[in-house]
Parts: structure tokens; C-alpha cells; sequence
């Protein structure tokens, strides 16, 4: 067990930042849940859990990759979002080959009338009796985003922590669980499903500020007194 | 979100006599076979697994309580939830608890899940009357799964043991993963207006025997031969349980009937 020290307040604040970065990243990514997979909403068709995981996992990996090569902080965090960043993409991206090629909808949006990037027309494409199918290109630019912020969250607070206890394996693991904890706390915040941050209820979220801000808080001065061990 | 009508589902076991069953039973089987663990060369560790199944059936339990409010998200990000704020808690209170470190690691989960539950019911809204519960009794569930597994595949509750033959080896992922699904499977898959409370926890005794053995498979490559007997006991329970749980689903399905072959004009 380590005391707490000027530095690790400053991994603890680390450790905050990510967690939050994460939870306001989740609120950028088109989660459909189970309509969506029956292409009946906007959005890619799973949970928001395991959107976020999948993509913040990969930007772990991205983020070790580079720790691996250099210690610039900028650098490691960098790489983390890069790579969720193409993980949600290529999700996204499948995801609409489904929905286009293979059932047969085209993307649109329930939310806007017209796409905010495209300027197109959405309630047209639409079919009767849904809330929108497939990924527009709002929520791909959307979704993009959320897996910067997401995967820069998740690669700081994995440098924090590995920076801590020097254990990759140890610190992996309580990243992943940091990670779960500020992901599960945004998407009750949404309420499961949404589209993007054109989407009313992107305007929810100063409320999982103060949620996440207090769960990573304690998660992270727990995570400074743990030394790698062994 | 939605509210259930009547505000929660309707339960023949009490909450708290779970609890003390799920606690006082997971941290038993843990202390249990790290103490007889060295007497008897580790071929006590199926104790602390077997530890794991009332603890599952709390978690299984208290998600069973709160998802049936209807929380929006599915059930699995509860699972997850539970699984993450356990293994940070569990880690913290082995790395500074030394012998009571199990405990310690349990009592924080707990506190910490009272504390989540409060702030989603304060900040993001929820207005569940038993969110804090719920979340209380799951950070502990997740916690003592965490570790019950975690002994069962290193033989030992030293917070070192299982840093080498459990984090190092990457065994951790398959526990969490394992775990959270044994946690957030049997409310998931017998949600619904039929749900009844017995099929679900019978469930969940079957998902844990399953969990036990994924980390008895994964033990045989750190302990060696007497994770075999982890693997054995745990497929014998899943048999028994299983079994058990087919039972009720026939006694609570409308009608069970055989549909025989596709005709061969449909394939």
C-alpha cells in the first residue's frame, strides 16, 4: 500500500478526467439497443455497455501498444482515441451495410428533419411506424466523436494507473472496470437509447457529471493506494 | 422509464435473508480454501468456487429487484456495473486487508454500490426505492465473485498468489467476464409478466456452476490437477440445477409441446 502523495493527487485527477471524458463520450454514440437491431430505430443495434466497452477496449489496446514505445502522455492518449475512434467506425460502418444491403433501409434520422451536416431530408426515408433505421451521417460523425472522447478517457486513465502500480495486467483490469462503472452511470443517463448529439436527450448530460465525478473519485483514490504487488 | 405495476417484483425470499446467505457463504468458501489450501496441496479451491453460487444468487437477486423497475439500458450493463465496481473494491481491500482483506473487500463494494445507487438515484433521476439496495447488494455479489473465482483458480486469497496466477496470467478477463454473465443471465433471460422468483435463482445457481467451471478450466493451467475437481464439481451442480430449472420452466410455460422436424417442403 502507497501513501497519497502531490503525485498521485495529480493521477487521482487523471483518473477523474478520464472517467468523465468516457462518460460524456457515451452520450456521443448512436446506441439503438434491440429496436435498432430490428432496424426500427436509429443507431447501431446493441446496448450502450457494449458499444462503449468494444471501443474503449480497443483504445486500451492501442493505448498499451504505444505505451510501450514512448511515455508522452499526449502521444498514449492520442493512440487510445485513435483507436476507438476506428473501432466504433468500423462498426458503424458494417452496421450500415446491414441495414442498407441487407435490410434493405436507408439511414435516416427520427430526431431532425434534416441531417445538420448533409442538409438532406430525413422524414422521407423514414419507414411508417419506426423511429429512423441505420446510421446517418450525423450519427456517424456523432458516433465518431464518441469514440475520441471515449478512448482518450480510457487511455488516461490506464496511463494513470499504470504509471501507479507499473503492472499492465492489474492496471488493465481496473481500467476495464472504471471504464464499465462511468459507461453503465451515462447510459442509465440516457436512458438506454440515442442518437447522437443532435438528439434531445444529448441535453442531459451535465447530469452524469456529478455522477461520474464522484464514482471516479473514489474509484481512483482507491486505485492510487494499490501498489502492483507480487 | 417504465415502472413495473405494484413497484418491484413480487418475492418469496427475502432480500436480507439472501444477503447474509450470499455474504456469510462466499467469504466462508473463500477463507475456507485458502486456509485448507496449503493442508490439502490446493485441492481445496473448489470451496471457494462453490463459495461463489449464494453469492451469484444475491447479485442475481438484487438485479432481479432493480431491473424489473425497468432501469431502459438492458440487463447486462447492471451485470457489468456490478463486476466493475467489485473488482476495484475486491483488489483495494486484498491489497491492504492482508488476512481480513476478503472482508474488507466486500464491506467496500458494498458501500461503494449504496453510493452509486444513491447518486443515480439523486443526480441522474432514477427514483427507484431500492436502487441503493440493489446496488449494495451487487457490488458485494461482484466482489465476492470476483474472488471466489479468482482463489479458485490461484488456490490462495494472497493478494500476491493471485496477482501472478490470476491477473498476470490473464485468467482476470475470463473471471469478470464469467462472472458478470452469471450475475445478469438468469433475470435476463426469465424476465417477463410470468417471472417467478424460484426459476429465476435456480437459474442463477446454474449460471455460477458454469462460471465455476470456466475458472476450474483456467485453474488447471496455475494450480494444475486439482482445478480438475473445480471443473467436475461445478458441471455436476450445473447438471443437477439445470435440470431443476427445466423443471420450472415446464411447470410455468402455458404448455410444453414437441414440434417435431421442419416438413421437408419448408427447407
Amino acid at each position: 500500500m502507497t501513501g497519497i502523495d502531490a503525485t498521485s493527487v495529480m493521477y487521482i485527477i487523471e483518473i477523474i478526467i478520464g472517467g468523465l471524458l468516457v462518460a460524456i463520450g457515451v452520450h456521443f454514440v448512436p446506441v439503438g439497443g434491440a429496436p435498432a437491431a430490428m432496424a426500427q430505430a436509429t443507431g447501431v443495434g446493441t446496448g450502450t455497455v457494449q458499444l462503449a466497452a468494444g471501443s474503449g477496449l480497443t483504445g486500451l489496446l492501442a493505448a498499451g501498444l504505444m505505451m510501450k514505445m514512448t511515455d508522452d502522455l499526449l502521444l498514449i492518449v492520442a493512440s487510445g482515441a485513435v483507436g476507438a475512434m476506428i473501432m466504433i467506425d468500423a462498426t458503424m460502418v458494417v452496421g450500415n451495410w446491414v441495414y442498407i444491403y441487407g435490410v434493405g433501409a436507408p439511414p435516416a434520422s427520427a430526431k431532425v428533419n434534416y441531417d445538420p451536416i448533409t442538409k438532406l431530408p430525413q422524414p422521407p426515408y423514414m419507414a411508417p411506424g419506426t423511429v429512423g433505421q441505420g446510421i446517418p451521417t450525423v450519427c456517424y460523425v456523432s458516433g465518431t466523436i464518441g469514440g475520441l472522447l471515449g478512448g482518450a478517457g480510457g487511455s488516461l486513465i490506464y496511463f494513470a494507473l499504470l504509471s501507479i502500480n507499473g503492472n499492465p495486467g492489474l492496471s488493465g483490469i481496473f481500467a476495464i472496470g472504471i471504464f464499465l462503472v462511468n459507461a453503465v452511470l451515462a447510459s442509465w443517463n440516457i436512458q438506454g437509447t440515442i442518437e447522437g448529439f443532435h438528439d434531445t436527450k444529448f441535453k442531459r448530460w451535465p447530469r452524469v457529471l456529478q455522477a461520474a465525478l464522484l464514482a471516479s473519485a473514489i474509484i481512483g483514490v482507491m486505485a492510487v493506494m494499490i501498489t502492483g504487488g507480487a | 422509464m417504465s415502472v413495473a405495476a405494484g413497484g418491484g417484483a413480487p418475492s418469496k425470499v427475502e432480500p436480507m435473508k439472501l444477503r447474509i446467505y450470499g455474504v456469510v457463504g462466499g467469504l466462508v468458501g473463500i477463507y475456507l480454501a485458502s486456509l485448507l489450501g496449503p493442508m490439502t496441496g490446493n485441492w481445496a479451491s473448489f470451496i471457494a468456487a462453490l463459495g461463489v453460487i449464494p453469492a451469484v444468487v444475491l447479485g442475481a437477486n438484487s438485479v432481479r429487484r432493480v431491473c424489473s423497475y425497468g432501469i431502459g439500458t438492458g440487463v447486462p450493463s447492471i451485470g457489468m456495473l456490478a463486476l466493475g465496481m467489485g473488482i476495484v473494491a475486491a483488489m483495494f481491500g486484498l491489497a491492504i486487508g492482508g488476512v481480513i482483506g476478503p472482508i474488507l473487500g466486500t464491506a467496500i463494494a458494498m458501500g461503494f454500490g449504496y453510493l452509486i445507487g444513491l447518486i443515480t438515484n439523486k443526480a441522474i433521476k432514477f427514483n427507484i426505492p431500492v436502487m441503493e439496495e440493489g446496488t449494495m447488494d451487487l457490488g458485494g455479489a461482484g466482489a465476492i465473485t470476483l474472488l471466489g473465482l479468482s482463489v479458485a483458480v490461484s488456490g490462495s486469497a494472497d493478494y500476491a498468489a493471485i496477482q501472478m496466477s490470476v491477473i498476470a496470467t490473464g485468467y482476470i478477463a475470463v473471471v469478470f467476464i464469467a462472472g458478470s454473465l452469471a450475475i445478469l443471465h438468469p433475470f435476463n433471460a426469465n424476465l417477463g409478466p410470468d417471472e417467478t422468483q424460484d426459476r429465476t435463482l435456480t437459474h442463477a445457481i446454474s449460471t455460477a456452476a458454469l462460471a465455476i467451471v470456466a475458472a476450474g478450466i483456467c485453474g488447471i493451467g496455475t494450480i494444475g490437477l486439482p482445478s480438475v475437481l473445480t471443473v467436475i464439481v461445478g458441471f455436476l451442480v450445473w447438471i443437477v440445477y439445470f435440470k431443476k430449472f427445466f423443471q420450472l420452466v415446464k411447470r410455468d410455460a402455458a404448455g410444453v409441446v414437441g414440434t417435431g422436424l421442419l416438413p421437408p417442403s419448408a427447407q
